[in-house]
């Protein structure tokens, strides 16, 4: 099913020798993670601008769930209920006082009741993990912080569609990734997500799809791989080749081995190049901290997190754990190496984490797991 | 006794009084001269506000910044002559830029120095061509995208022909072959003598280059000294709000299941590789050919060519010549004779021994990698 479409669109900003959009025939899965790449100047941005009706297209039609935008100001308000968009810089979409104020401005603006309001802006808040700011200035917060922000606000529109403009752009490792973690999960709820980065490890390790835009012109949509493996084209785009799909590459050539299957990730990569006797991965569905009593694992057991929720309990439990962050890739790094560990999820993070590990099969990694559930039942893999 | 460029000595400061902690605490870092010097830190761990102390646009609230061996002198006078010294290329160009062209705001630096006409043109032009932006000398600074203001900011910095610079997330923000145009650039301006000071979120890209890590948390210095060592304490790394490179983590992955030593420690992807060839498989030639002031003529049918400085980018491009690996050449032909084939790299002849000692570093990875000049 696709969520947007665009037909032929074209755009140029006022003055402008060439136009910023030039034919553009885009069409975004619902369901897919898709990302968008290309150059600075691209095209990515304006495209955006286009998903949610800020700018109208010069020639050409944007569809959303299969109907022509409309730009009078009902259509372009319950359009900004269906797609959000979150710019590159928070300072473009920041306007309220306090953070709490600047969350609920959109859900307000949509004439919920205040009691849906409320509930929304904790939820957002909560998932973004600026729960302790709320009564905060927005002019104080930090870049990190307000890049955070933008999201809650757009998160509190409960959109059908979440479009970010190189959402980690500017935030430090471990920030970057607890977004990509949210991503993943809104995602898995059912949100379909459109990023934009110019960082290609990231895009490569989570895209489904790409779109890649060169001087406002759409020249490839398909899977990472089909493009990457053409090293003019990805050059003339100003993109570069993953990490980790050169590194395949090279270590195939370098074997006479077939390059597919193609490691996104770093265990993956790691699967394909070494393999041993593996350690057991328990998965602890957790719904409060009394689920956390990672005392009864044997001793130097390593513990990571995985999931929004479960992230934000174990710090307020003061719970320690060894992956505080990318806690999946970290768990697994430790069973490759023959050492048991165990995670910590949300609950919906659980059937990710096994779809993961049943991934990690095609690269020659049999993980086995057990899932330890709220109830206290186990049941293994 | 070693040549320390900046020395602090428990340089304490903060915005206001009633922050809860000091933006910086008792800092004492040492930062060597030639040293390729990275700063990692989370956001908000202090790394802008220790860059500004390095050219005195802040004055600590206690503690001393020693440059070269002397107190910094927060006199007019001696502040321009210290920035004359020392370029900081803030993170954010809009900050830095003022001038309503581009030449202008190239121009604003090597003026206020009392540099004359003649050189401050030689100046600008030297310093556009180096970012790729000689098309724009004209252009009005607002007409500029980000990440053409980020390389006027760049340009400005460069003008000054500073001996050393200080770069503030320099790739953020910008698209892939614009981050390997300024990392090639960096090792350009590190060959030709200037020190460079990064500071980056991308921890690939600092393990790759730097020689020396310094890493900042909540505004404490909490490590100096090699990369590796820091790395290998992951509680250190997660604190820090960081992460493990990917080489560093491939490496410790793939040793910990086939056992063997971790050291020496791959940095890049070809180093890592070149630790997992096959016994007795042969590995390719690299021909090294020094470009000057023309494109040579091509031997290099059937191969794959790569190219390595500005000099020999632009004199490609001029000639319409298309080599395979237009960015992280280097690089790409280590891997290419480590895949058993042998490739070309045209390169800025300065660079020469830069080259050679990378190439020379795959011996300790266990392959020694032949060059014919």
């Amino acid at each position: 099913m696709t969520v947007i479409q665009t037909e032929g669109i074209t755009y140029y900003y006022e003055g402008a020798e060439k136009p910023s959009m030039d034919g553009v025939s885009i069409t975004i899965r619902k369901g897919v993670k898709t990302v968008i790449l290309g150059a600075n100047g691209a095209g990515k941005s304006t495209l955006f601008y286009h998903f949610n009706g800020v700018v109208k297209p010069k020639e050409g039609v944007v569809k959303v769930m299969g109907e022509p935008v409309s730009y009078r100001r009902k259509g372009l308000r319950q359009l900004r209920s269906r797609v959000a968009v979150v710019l590159q810089n928070p300072d473009d979409q920041i306007f309220g006082q306090t953070v709490e104020a600047d969350v609920g401005y959109g859900p307000r603006n949509m004439k919920l009741s205040e009691e849906e309001v409320k509930s929304r802006v904790e939820e957002a808040l909560f998932q973004t993990g600026l729960g302790e700011l709320r009564g905060k200035n927005t002019m104080q917060l930090s870049y990190g912080q307000r890049k955070r922000l933008a999201l809650a606000g757009a998160l509190a529109m409960k959109p059908e569609v979440l479009v970010m403009d190189e959402p980690t752009a500017g935030l430090d490792p471990q920030m970057a990734l607890e977004l990509m973690e949210l991503a993943e999960q809104l995602h898995n709820r059912g949100t379909t997500i459109v990023i934009s980065t110019h960082d290609v490890d990231l895009a490569y390790a989570w895209a489904d799809e790409i779109h890649v835009l060169k001087r406002g012109k759409l020249i490839y949509s398909g899977s990472s791989e089909d493009f990457y493996r053409n090293p003019a084209e990805v050059h003339s785009t100003g993109v570069m080749q993953p990490s980790m799909f050169v590194m395949n590459e090279n270590l195939s050539a370098m074997r006479g081995t077939d390059p597919s299957p193609y490691p996104r990730t770093e265990s993956q990569l790691v699967s394909k190049m070494a393999s041993g006797p593996k350690g057991r991965l328990t998965l602890v569905a957790v719904k409060s901290a009394a689920d956390c009593n990672i005392e009864r694992f044997a001793d130097g057991t390593k513990t990571g997190v995985y999931g929004t929720a479960v992230r934000r309990l174990v710090r307020d439990a003061g719970i320690k754990t060894d992956f505080g962050f990318n806690g999946f890739e970290s768990c697994i790094r430790e069973c490759l190496a023959g050492r048991d560990s165990v995670l910590l999820c949300d609950e919906d993070c659980i059937g990710l984490a096994e779809s993961k590990i049943r991934d990690l099969l095609a690269f020659g990694s049999d993980i086995k797991y057990t899932i330890s559930g709220p109830d206290g039942s186990q049941r293994l893999s | 006794m070693t040549d320390y460029l900046f020395e602090t000595e428990n340089l304490t400061y903060s915005y206001s009084t009633r922050q809860p902690r000091p933006s910086l605490d008792s800092v004492n870092i040492r930062i060597r001269r030639g040293v390729r010097t990275a700063i990692l830190g989370a956001n908000g761990a202090g790394k802008s506000t220790l860059f500004y102390h390095f050219n005195g646009i802040f004055k600590p609230v206690s503690g001393t910044v020693k440059y070269a061996g002397k107190p910094l002198d927060y006199s007019r006078n001696a502040l321009s002559e210290l920035r004359n010294d020392i370029s900081v290329v803030v993170q954010n160009p809009d900050e830095q830029i003022f001038s309503a062209t581009v030449e202008e705001d190239i121009a604003f630096g090597p003026m206020s120095a009392g540099i004359d006409k003649e050189e401050t043109e030689r100046r600008i032009q030297d310093s556009l061509f180096k970012v790729g932006m000689e098309e724009y000398r004209s252009r009005p600074t607002i007409q500029l995208s980000y990440g053409q203001r980020k390389r006027v900011a760049f340009a400005g910095a460069l003008a000054i022909n500073p001996k050393v610079l200080v770069l503030d997330e320099p790739t953020a923000g910008l698209d892939p072959q614009m981050s390997q145009e300024v990392i090639e650039l960096v090792e350009q301006l590190c060959v030709s003598g200037t020190t460079v000071i990064i500071s980056t979120h991308d921890v690939d890209l600092a393990y790759a280059w730097a020689d020396e890590i310094h890493v900042l948390r909540e505004g404490n210095l909490i490590y100096s000294g090699e990369p590796e060592s820091f790395f290998a304490d992951y509680s250190a790394v997660a604190s820090a709000g960081l992460v493990l490179p990917h080489t560093f983590s491939i490496n410790n992955s793939v040793q910990g299941i086939c056992g063997g030593r971790a050291e020496p420690y791959p940095r890049t992807n070809s180093q890592i590789l070149c630790k997992m060839l096959p016994e007795g498989s042969r590995a390719g030639k690299i021909r090294m050919i020094p470009v000057t002031d023309s494109v040579p003529d091509s031997g290099d049918e059937g191969i794959s060519s790569g190219i390595y400085g500005s000099v020999t980018r632009r004199l490609f491009k001029l000639a319409g010549r298309e080599p395979d690996f237009h960015f992280n050449a280097i690089e790409y032909c280590l891997m290419e004779a480590i895949g058993g084939k042998d490739s070309v790299l045209y390169f800025d002849a300065p660079l020469k021994d830069r080259i050679l000692e990378i190439i020379g570093r795959m011996e300790a990875f266990g392959r020694k990698i032949e060059v014919v000049m």
